[in-house]
């Protein structure tokens, strides 16, 4: 009996800890933070279920613009992004300012979450990845 | 003796009946809207507060005024489209009383911009087409920035002004407004709040059965 639950706890372990992978708990306290973050900067125009507004703000669900531009989303959160993207085949162009208060941190935190949610299933992002990213951003100003 | 007590009751029944549908038509009478602002006893008349004339511009060029609402009920707010705040929750709840009136040719909404220098009507043509605005129904009107706050203070209620120390260089309420066909106020809701924004919807309703009476 106790050995049933030595390997049952030492099992759990071994599947928590696989890194990158969703059931990691590191994965699951990025989400829940970034889920926190999201709903504070993000919401308001990108809707909590992340479908956007009209042609006003662009969906972050199942947008092929997300997936293709991992580094440009990352770096956008904390820059901003101005002029004409293309999101889906419809074209936005409503400035986005930047968020220059969001540590390397919370920007992975939100990274991981949009990654996440509403159908989209990326890779989660951590902060070593985030921090290099954030420092290679081209910003334009 | 069985008999005769039932057909006693079933007589009953048939008084029962008949009260209900009275209470039905006459006892069910709905409450209706209260008014806003302050009130006057001219005489024998009550003089209620109303919307002070207006002159704006929308997002086709069209000259609006109090004249384009007559005999309208119409729904207003103020906002900008650069905020980041809560006007794009405001819009999107107010994108919601577009969609529920849309069979209500009586029924307008008026969004003013207390960011005019900005928001120039070429601007709000591009931002009323994106958020899908088809129709003049949802007029954004800009204008003489003094008189968009004055008119927000003085008539609606309203909080705008500038405020260079918030985050967007403004503060404003969340505020939507219903305005009745004589130019009252019947109504102020949270225009961030979906619960508020049904209640809203309900009571544009409700206003219109009050019209047709």
């Amino acid at each position: 009996m106790r050995f049933r639950i030595f390997a049952f706890v030492l099992m759990a372990m071994a599947i928590a800890c696989v890194p990158g992978s969703k059931g990691d708990v590191k994965f699951q306290q990025y989400y829940t933070e970034g889920e926190m973050l999201y709903q504070q900067h993000c919401a308001n125009c990108h809707q909590v279920d992340g479908t956007g507004l009209g042609k006003l703000f662009p969906p972050l669900a199942k947008s092929d613009y997300m997936d293709n531009n991992r580094e440009a989303v990352i770096c956008l959160i904390r820059y901003g992004i101005k002029g004409e993207v293309l999101v889906n085949g419809v074209s936005y162009n409503q400035e986005m300012k930047g968020i220059p208060t969001l540590t390397d941190l919370e920007i992975a935190e939100i990274a991981s979450y949009i990654y996440n949610s509403w159908g989209n299933e990326e890779e989660w992002v951590d902060v070593l990845q985030a921090t290099k990213i954030l420092a290679a951003c081209k910003i334009n100003e | 003796m069985i008999t005769r007590l039932m057909k006693a009751m079933k007589l009953h029944w048939v008084k029962v009946l008949f009260l209900v549908l009275i209470c039905f038509t006459a006892c069910d009478k709905e409450k209706a809207l209260p008014v806003f602002g302050e009130r006057e006893v001219v005489g024998t008349d009550t003089v209620y507060h109303t919307i002070a004339p207006f002159q704006f511009v929308d997002q086709d060029s069209t000259v609006v005024t109090n004249a384009t609402f007559k005999d309208q009920i119409y729904v207003t707010d103020f906002f900008f489209t650069s905020c980041r705040t809560i006007c794009p929750i405001m819009k999107t709840q107010m994108l919601r009383v577009y969609q529920a009136t849309a069979e209500m040719p009586d029924v307008k909404i008026l969004s003013h911009t207390i960011d005019p220098e900005y928001d120039t009507v070429a601007l709000l043509h591009d931002f009323a087409k994106r958020l899908g605005v088809t129709d003049n129904r949802w007029r954004f009107v800009t204008g003489v920035k003094d008189s968009i706050y004055k008119i927000a203070q003085t008539s609606y209620f309203a909080t705008a002004m500038e405020d260079k120390s918030e985050p967007d260089g403004f503060i404003h309420s969340g505020a939507f407004l219903l305005i009745d066909k004589k130019q009252r106020i019947r109504g102020k809701y949270d225009g961030t709040k979906e619960e508020e924004v049904n209640k809203l919807i309900a009571d544009i309703k409700k206003l219109r059965r009050e019209d047709a009476l």
